[in-house]
């Protein structure tokens, strides 16, 4: 079973899973968090209060805007809705998405809270020819100067030239963003950068 | 008659000095027994591991432990071979070394890991996967099988290898190719030089990518390559009459070029941010 077949009867599941579905969550580390996060919001949403109904206020204020963005007409023809549809319309929907937004904000942040600094974050601190490490190379590079003091200043050495490389890759980017070879190299820059990291790390290994 | 006196004195200490030191060496040999396309693998943090082919379906691996302060685990699970070296509290690189001697099948999968090396591999079919830090790489008479290497800053050397995909990255180790072909030839590095002396053949795809080290790279006359050449801060230099490519890529006189020779056959991308490029023809007179 592949992920796109997985998720096409994601909808279809009622919570129950065939032997087959079983076994590819086993193995598909990618559906495996896809089911966690979506069971994470199902349990969350559960708590959310009926009475979450937004003031009369918010509707007129997003009727102001549809209407000024042309959506919406006093005239067009729309389609009558069902009886009843008044009191059924999506109300819980404004407050049950915002919710959901929320939680998938968190639950996506508490799993990318150990990733490496991001390329604004690297940017950022690249901003002079001798600028100093991101944190996170810092914390590297006393990793490694535990595991192997010789190795310390090949690391650091090592990281600045990785470093240079993903500043000049990504000036090169902005300055030509259409460049497939401005492109390349700032993917290089960043597989070498991972490299360095993958490489500390597997020495932190017992 | 005094001077050979001291002079054979001198020489039983040294050999009782070098007899000493020997003591301290334990050598372990391991045997597996393995089928078809086995998959072995070797991690040793300090020392050399050295692979070559033996024939029958066995792995045979020599150990010499330089002290006691590093032991070899060992394991097989089905066709997979497992020999791990581990250093214990106190060793250094010296003491904590581990020479490795491992004999496997030519079809065998390999992959071996050694923070200062070096890593040698030779005559064998299957894949290969060298990893190091500062170790010394040295790859010749591979084919059939993958070569994935990865230093930090051991320079790699790869010989005679061809018939399959190749994928070198070293942040600052040079890499020197000779006589490697195949579909996929790829070198990423950061600021290690880049050496290509080959055929450029197989109709394959060659890309050789450094930031700020140089690219040289030397093909026949008969090469038929697809190429294109850029560096934005540094010289680029082409000794083939290239044929215009009928391509986006923006020709610009010493800082790109591109062209095809040839069939077009291989797809050639020499690559440096700051470094120079030199394209080489290779002498007639080379070749013999």
């Amino acid at each position: 079973m592949t992920c796109q077949e997985f998720e096409r009867v994601l909808t279809e599941l009622a919570g129950e899973f065939s032997f087959e579905q079983e076994r590819h969550l086993r193995t598909c580390l990618s559906c495996s968090e896809l089911m966690s996060d979506l069971r994470a919001i199902s349990q969350q949403a559960q708590f959310l209060s009926e009475d979450a109904e937004p003031s009369p206020r918010v509707w007129n204020a997003i009727d102001i805007t549809l209407r000024q963005e042309g959506l919406i007409h006093d005239s067009s023809p729309v389609r009558s809705a069902p009886p009843g549809w008044s009191r059924w319309r999506p109300v819980w929907l404004v407050p049950a998405l915002a919710t959901a937004l929320v939680i998938s904000g968190v639950i996506l942040h508490q799993r990318t809270k150990t990733a490496p600094a991001t390329v604004s974050q690297v940017a950022a601190s690249l901003q002079s020819p001798e600028s100093t490490m991101v944190p996170e190379e810092e914390q590297l590079l006393k990793l490694v100067a535990t595991q192997a003091p010789a190795l310390r200043a090949s690391y650091e050495s090592d990281l600045r030239a990785v470093d240079a490389y993903i500043r000049d890759a990504e000036s090169s980017v902005r300055s030509n963003p259409n460049d497939e070879v401005a492109q390349e190299y700032l993917m290089n820059a960043y597989e070498q950068r991972a490299m360095v990291y993958e490489m500390a790390m597997d020495r932190s290994q017992p | 008659m005094q001077k050979r006196a001291r002079v054979a004195k001198v020489a039983v200490v040294f050999l009782l000095v070098g007899a000493a030191f020997a003591a301290d060496e334990i050598r372990n040999e391991y045997h597996f027994k393995v089928h078809r396309h086995a998959s072995v693998s070797i991690i040793n943090q300090y020392g050399p591991i050295s692979v070559r082919p033996t024939l029958g379906n066995q792995v045979i691996v020599t150990v010499i432990l330089h002290s006691d302060k590093v032991k070899v685990e060992q394991g097989q699970g089905g066709n997979r071979v497992s020999v791990v070296s581990h250093v214990l509290p106190g060793a250094d690189a010296e003491s904590g070394r581990a020479d490795f001697e491992v004999l496997v099948p030519a079809d065998a999968n390999v992959t071996l890991h050694s923070t200062t090396g070096p890593l040698r591999a030779e005559k064998l079919h299957g894949d290969v996967i060298l990893e190091g830090n500062t170790a010394n790489v040295d790859v010749r008479d591979l084919s059939d099988g993958h070569v994935h290497v990865k230093t930090l800053n051991g320079p790699v050397t790869l010989t005679n290898v061809s018939d399959g995909h190749v994928e070198i990255t070293s942040i600052s180790g040079d890499v020197a190719l000779k006589a490697v072909n195949g579909p996929l030839v790829h070198v990423n590095s950061t600021s290690g030089r880049i050496l290509y002396d080959g055929d450029f053949g197989d109709g394959g795809e060659y890309s050789l990518m450094t930031h700020s080290g140089d690219i040289d790279a030397t093909a026949p006359s008969y090469a038929s390559i697809d190429v294109v050449a850029s560096s934005q801060q540094g010289k680029v230099e082409n000794d083939f009459p290239l044929q215009p490519a009928h391509s986006s890529f923006a020709a610009k006189a010493g800082s790109a070029f591109s062209g095809t020779m040839g069939k077009a056959a291989s797809s050639v991308k020499l690559l440096s941010f700051s470094g120079k490029i030199h394209l080489k023809k290779r002498n007639i007179s080379d070749n013999r």
